[in-house]
């Protein structure tokens, strides 16, 4: 049995739509696979220690709210992306996806710096991009079909052509609305625009996490979980998407 | 005939309010709609007819049964009054309500009008109407709001009450309305309770965070009564709950409500303390507007709680409860409930994402259903239904309870019959609003029939 570290980031400030929803389902799934899990609140001002973190986990938030997390984690920043360059696995949804671009602005015109990991930027519009969504993603070399809601009024464009979407979009809006390129993916690290929570209902991309945390640690997961309901509630999902 | 086009657009009124009903419709706010077409100042002139008060009813949850208990109060005490009590709280509906009581030249008078009003519609009715009162209830963010909407709509009603001939009734326990009396210079009475048995210390992870309406800093909170309503203070500002003008002390729910407001003992039928902050309002306005406490209690002990919000059938010889589940609040009121009630029991949960139900069902991962103890409450089998049955069945799955007693059927009619069956004592029936109407005729059915198998039953017996 191992033990593994998740850390979320400013639960109070950044945590819409149901987002603590992945990290129970991680640390569920981890129970089942045999595995012993805690999740450490990270809070501004407190201090961060890549050396022990198995994920970093960070939900969604509003214009104030993204911006009181930017001050602190700013500062954060290089051993971020020194541990993300390393594999460390990383969820970011929403607001927190933003966040990793070089800016967002505002529809009223008004500029926020970002982080500045990726070469990316987000427009705001008043019209927000809303419901179910359906994207098709490759996770440990198979082709899986994640589904989610979406609810954000921010356009997300690459500056940078080489960055690689989490997912194309069959359904839904994705970044934009307009490239049909959903969220981005580097390493082990995943953004993306979808809630619903993620996870729960795409048991694939949970183990995608679970499998790189593992195998970090240097050991394989083999065991077989019973997905029966997960499955059934992707699908109905997808249903009612596909018609 | 003083005013023809006034009176043609009551008749309109009544004659679409007769046809809703044959047709068998709830709502109704097609026919004040179309009389405010017809004519646009039917709200202002109808409500210039009443004598006494208006009384605007507003608030995020509880409004509806709020104002239901105060107009049973109010007809208690022998008054007349208009009221919109089903629940169509937007300009349309509170004109419906008016011509449904009116006379066809629209001079009836009446004493009070108890207007039920959607929160961010208060403004568009403050222009064709006076009340005299409004009441506040709380204010809750719910899934639909995460963006500030809530602090936009509360600065609306501000703006729009400042200045007017008003008075305010609130909560002293939700700090989201400390500020009235700073912002608006209006008479601010203040209801909330006293330390009750049911209060909870725990921060619990889904809870939101309250901001100071001060000052914006974290609140900090010495205990919890219900969702975000408590005591709480500011660290930076050092402001607190405003003082209480009427006090809910000495509560129980066994599970029926017992409480004393000021010292005057009430009793009724309803229970959660979401319904306990319901009573405490009504009682404070019946307070404000004289009421005498004998009638007050009167109300409050024959008041039932109406459909879906906590509904009891008896089928099968078990207690099957119908409860209406819309937010985190609501549902984390309804799952706490269970643990004041012994016995094995069902659960089912009806999850639709039609644009009532709201689209998003992801805050049904922000109630804390995890809390729940499943071994102690003794939950037998969860039936888990609706357009997003596998959602609210993983909600349960990843909160611990096992998989092996999650059932899914999508179906209504048989799903309620699984929920119903067994040996269990009884059955919770939690639905999202569009599953509501359904589950409750199908209940009413099961009922009646399993009345009429007692009858026959008890027809039977051989004497003894
Ligand atoms: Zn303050």
């Amino acid at each position: 049995m191992a033990h593994f570290h998740l850390v979320q980031l400013y639960p109070n400030l950044m945590n819409l739509y149901g987002d603590r929803g992945n990290l129970l389902c991680l640390q569920k799934r981890l129970e089942w696979y045999g595995h012993d899990s805690s999740i450490e609140n990270i809070n501004p001002g407190d201090s961060l220690d890549f050396e022990h973190i198995d994920l970093l986990f960070m939900g969604g938030g509003s214009e104030r709210e993204q911006e009181l997390v930017l001050q602190d984690l700013a500062s954060k920043r290089d051993s971020l992306m020194k541990a993300v360059e390393e594999g460390l696995p990383v969820l970011c949804i929403c607001g927190a996806y933003q966040l990793l671009g070089e800016y967002y602005r505002s529809h009223e015109g008004k500029e926020m710096q970002g982080l500045g990991l990726f070469s990316f930027f987000t427009q705001g519009l008043k019209e927000r991009l809303t419901g179910n969504i359906l994207i098709h993603t490759t996770l440990n070399g198979v082709e899986e079909s994640v589904v989610g809601f979406e609810n954000h009024g921010g356009r997300t464009y690459f500056i940078d052509k080489r960055l690689q979407p989490f997912g194309s979009v069959i359904k839904g809006f994705g970044n934009n609305g307009e490239d049909k390129k959903e969220g981005i993916r580097y390493k082990n690290l995943l953004g993306s625009y979808l809630h619903g929570p993620l996870l729960p209902k795409n048991p694939q991309v949970a183990d995608f996490f679970i499998k790189a945390m593992a195998e970090r640690k240097g050991f394989r997961i083999e065991r077989i979980l019973d997905d029966s309901l997960e499955n059934y509630a992707h699908e109905q999902v997808k249903r009612k998407l596909m018609g | 005939m003083k005013n023809l086009r006034l009176t043609l657009a009551i008749i309109a009124g009544k004659v679409l309010i007769y046809m809703s009903r044959l047709l068998g419709h709830q709502g109704t706010s097609l026919p004040g709609q179309i009389a405010r077409k017809i004519y646009p100042r039917i709200l202002r002139t109808l409500s210039a007819n009443i004598r006494r008060e208006i009384v605007a009813i507003t608030g995020t949850n509880g409004k509806t049964t709020t104002s239901n208990m105060l107009a049973e109060i109010l007809q208690q005490q022998g008054y007349s009054l208009v009221h919109n009590r089903l629940g169509a709280n937007m300009l349309s509906g509170i004109t419906t309500a008016f011509i449904e009581k009116s006379d066809i030249y629209g001079s009836r008078k009446f004493d009070y009008a108890l207007l039920e009003i959607d929160e961010a519609t208060v403004p568009l009715l403050l222009r064709e109407t006076r009340p005299r009162l409004v009441l506040i209830t709380n204010f809750f963010r719910d899934q639909l709001d995460r963006y500030g909407e809530m602090d936009h709509t509360i600065k609306l009603i501000q703006e729009a009450v400042k200045d007017q001939e008003i008075e305010m009734l609130l909560n002293a326990d939700d700090p989201l309305t400390a500020n009235f009396q700073a912002e608006t210079g209006l008479k601010c009475w203040y209801y909330g309770f006293d330390d009750s048995s049911y209060d909870n210390c725990r921060v619990m992870d889904s809870r939101e965070v309250r901001y100071c309406a001060f000052c914006g800093h974290q609140l900090e909170y010495e205990k919890y009564h219900y969702a975000q309503l408590g005591q709480y203070s500011c660290p930076q500002c050092h402001s607190r709950n405003p003082e209480r003008d009427f006090t809910g002390h000495e509560l129980e729910m066994s599970p029926d409500i017992e409480l004393k407001v000021d010292g005057m003992a009430l009793k009724s039928p309803c229970q959660g303390f979401h319904n306990a902050y319901n009573i405490l309002a009504a009682v404070s306005l019946a307070r404000l507007l004289g009421v005498e406490d004998e009638n007050t209690k009167k109300a409050i002990a024959s008041f039932k709680p109406q459909a879906g919000r906590m509904e009891v059938f008896f089928i099968n010889g078990k207690r099957v409860v119908l409860v209406l589940v819309k937010n985190p609040a609501a549902l984390n009121q309804t799952l706490a409930s269970l643990i004041y009630d012994p016995g094995r029991k069902n659960l089912f949960f009806a999850l639709n994402d039609n644009a009532a139900d709201g689209r998003d069902i992801s805050w049904i991962w922000d109630a804390d259903v995890e809390l729940l103890e499943y071994e102690n409450v003794m939950i037998e089998q969860i039936v888990c239904s609706g357009q997003r049955s596998g959602d609210i069945a993983l909600r349960f799955k990843y909160a611990g309870f096992p998989r092996e007693r999650i059932k899914i059927e999508t179906e209504l009619p048989r799903a309620i019959e699984l929920a119903v069956q067994g040996s269990v004592e009884s059955s919770n029936i939690l639905c999202s609003y569009t599953a509501l109407f359904t589950c409750q005729r199908i209940l009413m059915e099961m009922g009646k029939r399993s009345e009429a198998g007692e009858e026959k039953e008890k027809a039977y017996q051989p004497q003894s």
